[in-house]
């Protein structure tokens, strides 16, 4: 029969092409750099990995510096970056859960999978503060583990690098001391620049925030948050919200702060209402930076405040 | 590809792959005993639709109706049709645990009101070497887009008719072992293979144990599908998908009392799909898109049988071929007008290509023919609303615009309400 003749032919043909293609792509030149090759979730922990990597690591951050890091679809350049990864840097405790469990999943790579030294999960490092999520109704995701939001906390972040430094040296062996070496320095760094801002902030400051991502600037501003913008996390602010918070905060003094990629009217509201001044900043550096990325935002972060 | 004798060896060589690699290079190192992934984690996911038909129009498309798509409405409780009211729609309980960093086990169960199905039970490596990992277990075939996808994960209330009319009310859904590789690759690329036991109800692989010839042993299905994404930034997504597969076996039989008839042989089909979305970077998806479209081709080639019963048994003689062509597609887009609200569009048709098997009657004899019939059509509108993360209500009115056997085309108005909640630790979505 001729038709299973053309079948067998379209077979060989389909086979000799699924060939070519396999081995063209086994023989891709596919890392091409040297040293490890590093995938952080955000760009805070990119900037971490860089600072200590040097020119040893190739460090590529996924989530874009201006979008909220908990809604991120499990993008198949993702999924491809994290496929040649020899290391997997994420913040942890439910910031990414929406999305990078898929993408780990679908990276086909052991090296990168949840207890194996390539998988560094900061939350692991740190104490975390205790999450709003877990005071109201059950609504959206609750972190139980606690508020992952401590990309805002340079004194946190220090104790992530020297964790960072001595999991990049495991696997990296041959450049483990300058990785320790460059990870105390940056630690340094970030105490020494957190202790100079607040030393410029004035005193007894009170801020109202959108979300609970910027609680963490209480551990080293002298800063007390009073409110939230959302009535409850996840849950964007109501008319009836802000008219409480406002007669609430009525003939007191504040700032209001806020992620760019958050909706402006909240904090609008508050401002035109209290005559408090409020503030877009951005919550993760731009994605390309190394630790002086970091050290800026932290300044941005605290000149928005009341200076001595 | 016929069914070789290869096929239990290189099963068993799988399984064999997938037990004892990861084995071998077992976890030597572990981390913190408080990461909390290596638990079971429970979902329960629970829908309710409101239905209302508007206007009649015809039940079922021409060509995919009684003829070769055998057993679609024959008794099968679990069918996704809604009656007039409230319903119980899909719901789902999903549970998903890992063994170590070596396997994730899943089971997914299905029910309504009346039924529990066990939609995937499977296995999935983890630590593989190379890029590859491999599925064993009941599920979700990867072929196409929407066909690995659960309803909750869908933008719209019903599953696109090309994939429900080409492999059945679950999609191709079945017990068998998929491998996929990823591409050490720039751009991300999936290659993966599956086989699968075909024992299906409806669609491509289905097979009525009636006939006279004797059922060929599984696995009766080979799928091969592709999927590539380049990486387009931060603001846009994009993959493309091609996917394909052979059916060794496929068949119906139809009984007249002293006489029968039935259809045998073998099938094809192949697929292409695209996905595309796009971030706008602001809050609860506002300015977000998402546009995806399916195309599905199928052929059969069947050997024609007749039956006349003699002696109380069927005795039953070849009686020429049939070749059959069928094809359908969709596109939809949704967009996020304002926060937390969606609003989204599909059209599909089914057929455009519709040389089917047609039942015919002619002196006093039954037979099978192949016809030529028109296409039919759906359009669908759906405005979603998710006041929280986990909690969607969907609102959608779909016009069926179907013809039937006889080419008269009759139009079906349909407004459905859904709501659905997923409770529990709900896991990460794929792309």
């Amino acid at each position: 029969m001729s038709w299973r003749k053309t079948r067998i032919r379209i077979t060989r043909t389909l086979a000799t092409l699924a060939s070519v293609v396999f081995l063209a792509l086994l023989l891709l030149p596919s890392q091409a750099a040297a040293g490890l090759n590093i995938v952080a979730t955000t760009s805070t922990l990119g900037a971490l990995a860089r600072e200590i990597g040097g020119d040893e690591a190739e460090v590529r951050v996924l989530a874009p510096p201006d979008r909220d890091a908990h809604y991120l679809d499990a993008r198949p350049s993702f999924m491809a970056a994290l496929r040649r990864a020899d290391m997997l840097l994420e913040i942890g405790a439910g910031l990414e859960e929406g999305w990078l469990p898929a993408a780990q999943r679908g990276a086909n790579n052991r090296a990168i999978n949840s207890g194996q030294p390539g998988h560094f999960r900061s939350a692991d490092m740190i104490e975390l503060r205790r999450s709003i999520t877990l005071d109201g109704p059950n609504m959206g995701h609750v972190h139980e583990e606690g508020n992952p939001h401590f990309n805002a906390d340079p004194l946190r972040m220090a104790q992530i690098a020297t964790a960072l430094g001595e999991r990049m040296g495991q696997l990296s062996p041959d450049h483990a001391a300058a990785f320790m070496e460059r990870a105390e320095r940056a630690a340094d760094r970030l105490r020494n620049h957190a202790e100079t801002l607040a030393e410029k902030v004035a005193p007894d400051q009170r801020i109202v925030v959108y979300h609970e991502d910027l609680d963490y600037l209480e551990e080293w501003l002298p800063v007390e948050i009073v409110g939230y913008l959302e009535p409850a996390p996840g849950i964007p602010p109501t008319a009836r919200h802000l008219r409480s918070l406002v007669s609430d905060l009525e003939g007191t003094e504040g700032t209001i702060l806020y992620a760019e990629f958050q909706p402006p009217r909240g904090a609008e509201f508050l401002e035109r209402n209290l005559g408090w001044s409020s503030h877009a900043v951005p919550l993760d550096p731009p994605a390309d930076s190394s630790l002086d990325g970091y050290l800026d935002l932290m300044t941005t972060w605290a000149q928005t405040l009341p200076q001595r | 590809m016929p069914r070789t004798p290869y096929t239990r060896p290189v099963l068993a060589g799988l399984t064999a792959l997938t037990l004892a690699a990861p084995g071998a290079a077992a976890a030597q190192w572990s981390a913190g005993s408080e990461d909390s992934s290596w638990g079971v984690d429970v979902s329960l996911i629970l829908e309710g639709i409101y239905f209302n038909e508007l206007s009649h129009g015809n039940d079922s498309p021409a060509g995919f109706g009684d003829g070769h798509d055998h057993g679609h409405d024959h008794g099968h409780d679990h069918d996704h049709g809604f009656d007039d009211g409230f319903n119980m729609g899909h719901s789902e309980l999903a549970l998903n645990a890992q063994l170590g960093d070596l396997f994730d086990g899943v089971l997914i169960l299905g029910f309504d009101d009346s039924d529990i199905e066990v939609e995937e039970a499977y296995l999935t490596t983890r630590a593989l070497p190379g890029g590859f990992q491999v599925k064993a277990g009941k599920f979700l075939s990867n072929i196409g887009y929407i066909n690995s996808r659960h309803p909750h994960d869908w933008d719209f209330v019903k599953r696109p008719l090309v994939n429900e009319y080409l492999f059945g009310d679950h999609g191709l859904h079945d017990t068998g072992v998929q491998a996929t590789w990823i591409a050490p690759a720039e751009m991300y690329t999936q290659l993966g293979v599956e086989l699968l036991q075909g024992d299906q109800d409806e669609g491509i692989a289905a097979f009525d144990s009636d006939l006279p010839v004797s059922s060929k042993s599984g696995p009766r299905v080979a799928t091969a599908f592709a999927k590539f994404g380049p990486d387009l930034g931060a603001d846009h997504a994009v993959q493309f998908g091609v996917s394909g597969g052979y059916v060794a076996q496929t068949g119906l039989a139809e009984e007249h009392g002293d006489h029968a008839h039935g259809l045998e042989g073998d099938a094809w089909f192949a697929g292409l799909d695209a996905v595309y979305k796009y971030s706008s970077g602001r809050a609860y998806g506002h300015g977000d898109w998402n546009l995806k479209g399916e195309y599905f081709y199928m052929r059969q080639s069947l050997d024609q049988y007749e039956g006349h019963e003699h002696h109380d048994h069927m005795d039953w003689e070849r009686a020429g071929s049939l070749a059959t062509k069928q094809d359908g597609l969709y596109l939809e887009g949704v967009y996020g007008f304002a926060p937390r609200w969606e609003a989204g569009l599909r059209t599909e048709a089914l057929g455009l290509t519709n040389d089917a098997v047609e039942g015919s009657h002619h002196h006093g004899h039954d037979y099978f023919e192949v016809e030529s019939m028109g296409t039919s059509y759906r359009h669908s509108a759906q405005v979603t609303f998710r006041p929280v993360e986990p909690v969607f209500l969907r609102a959608q009115l779909s016009q069926n615009d179907f013809v039937d056997d006889h080419g008269h085309r009759d139009r079906g108005l349909e407004f459905m309400l859904q709501l659905n909640v997923a409770l529990g630790a709900h896991g990460a979505h794929r792309f």
